[in-house]
């Protein structure tokens, strides 16, 4: 009988950690569920926090919607593991808690040190694959970090624009999902290949990666 | 009238029924091996089918964000890993293969190597005296040539700089570029047009000489009549969902295997375990692991400028290591970065005035294996970086972090575990030279796969011979580096072309 009971409370704790309690996100997502788009938005705050040496944080940079277009393009299998990878930081505080009160609590109901402090526990542990989790969490936020204009542009590293030669094999390949018979560039429209002048510094940016752009 | 009709070439939008096609030789697989060969074939008046995977990409379809540029252009997003050591490898799926997205870097297996794979594998004709008329012929035809010293920028210079100063030899690198303009895009696709990947250069050939160029056409198996290769199936698959529609069947008197390392082996496997009655179909899998070290000037390198890789050192190749300099998208760089909020962001704030050099390692102990999955065509890649093949690594961080020094960084960042995240100076860095590492310790990098269909002169221990025909089957070819018996210690793409090249030379012969 007492069994009974505990495992009808330990489920209800269960379901209550896994899918209650997540507020619903301003927007819709493709891929990323209620819970995930709250852990996203704890983990890129607590990995790229505002202020500091390049002001935009993670939810500046809209981690979440960055890993949801990941999500999108990501192998199928790629994807599931991506999933697992959210769900298991988010709910592993149950076997490796947050310092202070509560710290068993979903990663992301902690309080901004104990999100650190549990980051920087997977980051430094002895163990390989606590550390791959995080190597792994950690470079799908930095990549979207790094996708979010303003901090390239902040650290002088924003592609620059360039004028694509038209080549021969322009003539031919069409976009990507387009017919070749929408191809319209015939031979009078190839233009000289690159001349090896070198870009300079201060050339202007992608149109994409101006002030303003986005 | 567009031009679009002058060439063979059908893409995804291009398909409304099952294709038929019958050639002198199919070859599957459109990267640097695919593309010389079949561009040699159709020159030699063969009527040859070039089937690729992924579509082509325009420049306009370039992603500069590096974590979808990879998600778009590599197998499985960019994230296919090996087991056994977690390493991150990548394979390309897009016409003209790894060379759209690699930095094309050009260098000729040194004669030592070739020496010993001719000893150790019973090859009578790979001898590098054998293989410079085939590399001369590639090296021609895509304008290979040392980088320019105009567009090396601080990044590589820097690397000469300490290299100098140390006196170890280093060099620009030769590659596949024409018109270089610094661009530091490599890894995204050139926006320059300068890079002579196959999608501009051996396949533009082949198709201006007849070929016919299947492209999002997935090959499911090889077709077998008797004792002889005699075409392939497969379907017609979406670009970046897979999905399949319709059948494609190409029959040729020859089957020339160009998919890669990691995707040759699998559909070999998936045809019936054909030509394997070595044994060695799927085994032997190396790599050349990579480690990188990002090293913090005092003054600003501009980082994001210069060739991508444009120079190296070849000094230490008998110690079974390679130095090169590395740029990459921001994205994907950053991701060495240790630490997480505040400390990180100050480590990244320093990119600007950093450098990242990378060693690739020559690891012969350490094998692994390529296995069909039970669904798909996507490899199960098993792979241990073997003990003894551990301090390679580590003296390869050790060189870099005396580069760095003599160069005058003030801080490197070797990106290993268990020691200091940042390192002040040479005697600092002498930990990499005093400790014993686990391979787990590392951040490794799968560059370069080889070996899974090996070469060897004795058929019971390699599936092919030494001009890539296959020891068990009549016309079945293969044309990747998983031809290679072992790693070649630089950078594969030169050797594997020119490998494609004599072997193309051979079937038009009639060999």
């Amino acid at each position: 009988m007492w069994i009974w009971l505990l495992a009808a409370v330990a489920l209800g704790y269960a379901v209550s950690r896994v899918a209650l309690g997540y507020p619903r996100p301003a927007r819709r997502f493709h891929s990323l569920s209620r819970s995930e788009v709250s852990f996203l938005a704890a983990a890129a705050e607590a990995t790229f926090p505002p202020g500091g040496e390049i002001p935009p944080s993670g939810l500046d940079a809209d981690l979440p919607g960055y890993t949801d277009r990941l999500l999108v393009a990501a192998h199928p299998r790629m994807r599931l593991l991506m999933h697992l990878l959210f769900f298991l930081v988010e709910h592993a505080t149950l076997f490796f808690p947050a310092p202070g009160r509560g710290g068993w609590r979903r990663f992301s109901a902690l309080g901004a040190e104990q999100r650190a402090a549990v980051l920087e526990g997977w980051r430094t542990s002895r163990l390989f694959p606590r550390r791959l989790v995080f190597a792994s969490l950690r470079a799908i936020l930095t990549m979207g970090y790094f996708a979010f204009p303003p901090v390239l542009r902040q650290l002088g590293l924003a592609p620059y624009e360039i004028r694509t030669p038209v080549c021969e094999a322009d003539l031919w390949y069409p976009r990507i999902g387009a017919s070749r018979s929408s191809l319209r560039l015939s031979r009078a429209d190839l233009t000289p290949s690159s001349d090896g002048t070198p870009i300079p510094l201060d050339a202007p940016l992608h149109p994409a990666y101006r002030k303003g752009a986005r | 009238m567009s031009a679009a009709a002058d060439v063979d070439l059908r893409v995804f939008a291009d398909y409304d029924r099952e294709v038929r096609e019958e050639a002198d030789v199919v070859v599957v697989g459109s990267g640097p091996c695919g593309a010389v060969a079949a561009k040699e074939l159709t020159d030699a008046g063969l009527r040859v089918v070039v089937i690729e995977e992924g579509p082509p990409f325009t420049p306009a379809d370039f992603d500069l964000d590096g974590g979808l540029s990879m998600a778009r252009t590599l197998r499985e997003g960019g994230l296919r890993t090996t087991l056994g050591t977690v390493m991150p490898t990548m394979q390309a799926i897009c016409l003209g293969g790894g060379s759209l997205v690699n930095s094309a870097i050009c260098v000729r297996a040194p004669e030592f190597v070739l020496d010993r794979w001719c000893t150790d594998f019973q090859l009578a004709q790979t001898r590098r005296a054998d293989l410079d008329p085939h590399y001369d012929a590639v090296g021609a035809f895509l304008g290979i040539s040392p980088t320019p010293e105009n567009v090396l920028g601080p990044r590589n210079l820097l690397f000469k700089k300490g290299c100098d100063a140390l006196g170890i030899s280093s060099e620009p690198i030769s590659r596949n570029v024409r018109g270089c303009r610094g661009s530091g895009e490599c890894f995204t696709g050139c926006r320059s047009r300068a890079k002579q990947s196959m999608d501009i250069s051996y396949l533009p050939a082949a198709l201006r000489g007849g070929a016919k160029v299947l492209s999002s056409v997935r090959v499911e198996r090889v077709l077998v009549e008797g004792r002889r290769a005699a075409g392939v199936v497969g379907r017609v698959v979406a670009p970046f969902t897979g999905r399949p529609s319709f059948d494609v069947r190409v029959r040729a008197r020859r089957v020339v295997l160009a998919a890669g390392c990691m995707a040759t082996p699998v559909l070999l496997q998936k045809s019936g375990d054909l030509a394997n009655a070595s044994g060695q179909v799927g085994a032997n899998l190396q790599f050349h692991p990579g480690v990188a070290m990002l090293g913090v000037f005092p003054d600003l390198v501009h980082p994001q400028f210069g060739a991508t890789q444009g120079y190296q050192s070849l000094h230490f190749l008998r110690e079974g290591f390679k130095l090169e300099t590395l740029w990459a998208p921001p994205a994907v760089l950053a991701v060495r970065m240790p630490g997480a909020g505040f400390a990180l962001k100050q480590r990244l704030a320093r990119v600007p005035r950093s450098a990242i050099w990378d060693a690739i390692a020559s690891c012969n102990r350490s094998l692994g294996s390529v296995r069909a999955r039970s669904r798909g065509l996507d490899p199960k890649l098993t792979w241990s970086l073997h003990p003894d093949d551990v301090p390679i690594l580590a003296r390869a961080l050790y060189t870099l972090a005396r580069i760095f020094f003599a160069a005058g960084a003030q801080v490197v960042i070797p990106g290993v575990h268990g020691i200091p995240e940042e390192l002040h100076s040479l005697a600092e860095a002498e930990v990499l030279r005093t400790r014993r590492f686990r391979a787990s310790e590392f951040l490794t990098g799968g560059n370069h796969a080889f070996c899974s269909t090996r070469m060897h002169g004795d058929p019971r221990r390699g599936v092919v011979d030494e001009f890539g025909r296959c020891h068990d089957l009549e016309g079945l070819y293969i044309a990747d580096t998983g031809i290679f018996p072992q790693c070649p210690s630089v950078n594969p793409m030169w050797t594997g072309m020119a490998l494609a090249h004599r072997m193309a030379g051979r079937i038009a012969a009639g060999g």
